[in-house]
């Protein structure tokens, strides 16, 4: 096992798009207006459609098992959502290594938008087997 | 409620996320198993306060990796309900957990997400 703190994991770059958040939302099943329909979003005072926080959990959950690969298990995977994401913007995928106790790796992970604002920022845990 | 991983869900499902990883097409991916949970996180209960749901977060734990063909059985429940005073007004918290078992009554997995009314 080749894994040191502070290493960086390989970024992911997501383009979501409108039609993703509709594919997205029947692949769910969550039919909340806000992620399809714009009117409905801004008469709740948002910018437009949105993108759902989970999937930009599954975006930060790909970060993780993408850099992963079968080099062993994803334990855990926490994340808090601190701003809303709209489609047509690309999202940034970013992580680092934090702590190595033996096999155990504790990461950093967050997305950000084409601002540099962390909309989502979480941690993650892996057992290495390799 | 107790559901089978379907293929079909899962490529779906992996297709509307754009990760292709060709594990997904046996195993689910990490977030999958909200789309198997038991109950709306959008609690009619608590439409009445402010106008609008947010995601507040989630936390994913796994056990036993889930795979197609997998019988899973959610539980969900309301942990806490909490009001919070944010920067343009007051906030309803709902924290929600759900625990997955397998048919043999291990748990595979738990899930706990914070919903926000505000």
């Amino acid at each position: 096992m080749n894994v040191q703190v502070g290493d960086e994991l390989p970024e992911l770059v997501k383009h979501p798009t409108t039609r993703q958040l509709v594919k997205y939302a029947g692949a769910q099943g969550d039919f909340y207006e806000i992620h399809y329909d714009q009117d409905f979003a801004r008469g709740v005072g948002l910018p437009g459609v949105i993108l759902h926080g989970l999937l930009k959990a599954a975006f930060l959950g790909q970060l993780v098992t993408d850099w992963l690969g079968e080099r062993g298990t994803l334990k855990s995977f926490e994340v808090s959502y601190r701003g809303v994401d709209v489609p047509g913007r690309p999202y940034r995928c970013r992580g680092r290594v934090t702590t190595v106790t033996g096999g155990r790796v504790e990461l950093e992970i967050w997305g950000e938008d084409p601002d540099g604002n962390h909309t989502t920022v979480g941690t993650a845990v892996v057992e290495m087997t390799g | 409620m107790t559901m089978v991983v379907e293929a079909g869900h899962l490529k779906r499902f992996a297709e509307a996320i754009g990760d292709s990883y060709p594990r997904w097409l046996t195993e689910a991916p990490p977030t999958f198993l909200v789309a198997m949970a038991p109950v709306s996180a959008h609690l009619p209960e608590a439409e009445e306060y402010g106008k609008g749901w947010l995601n507040g977060g989630n936390r994913f734990e796994y056990l036993e990796p889930v795979k197609v063909g997998d019988e899973i059985t959610a539980i969900g429940k309301v942990a806490d309900v909490y009001e919070k005073a944010g920067s343009s007004g007051s906030l309803l918290f709902i924290i929600f957990e759900t625990e997955y078992l397998n048919r043999h009554g291990r748990t595979v997995a738990r899930l706990r997400g914070t919903m926000i009314r505000r």
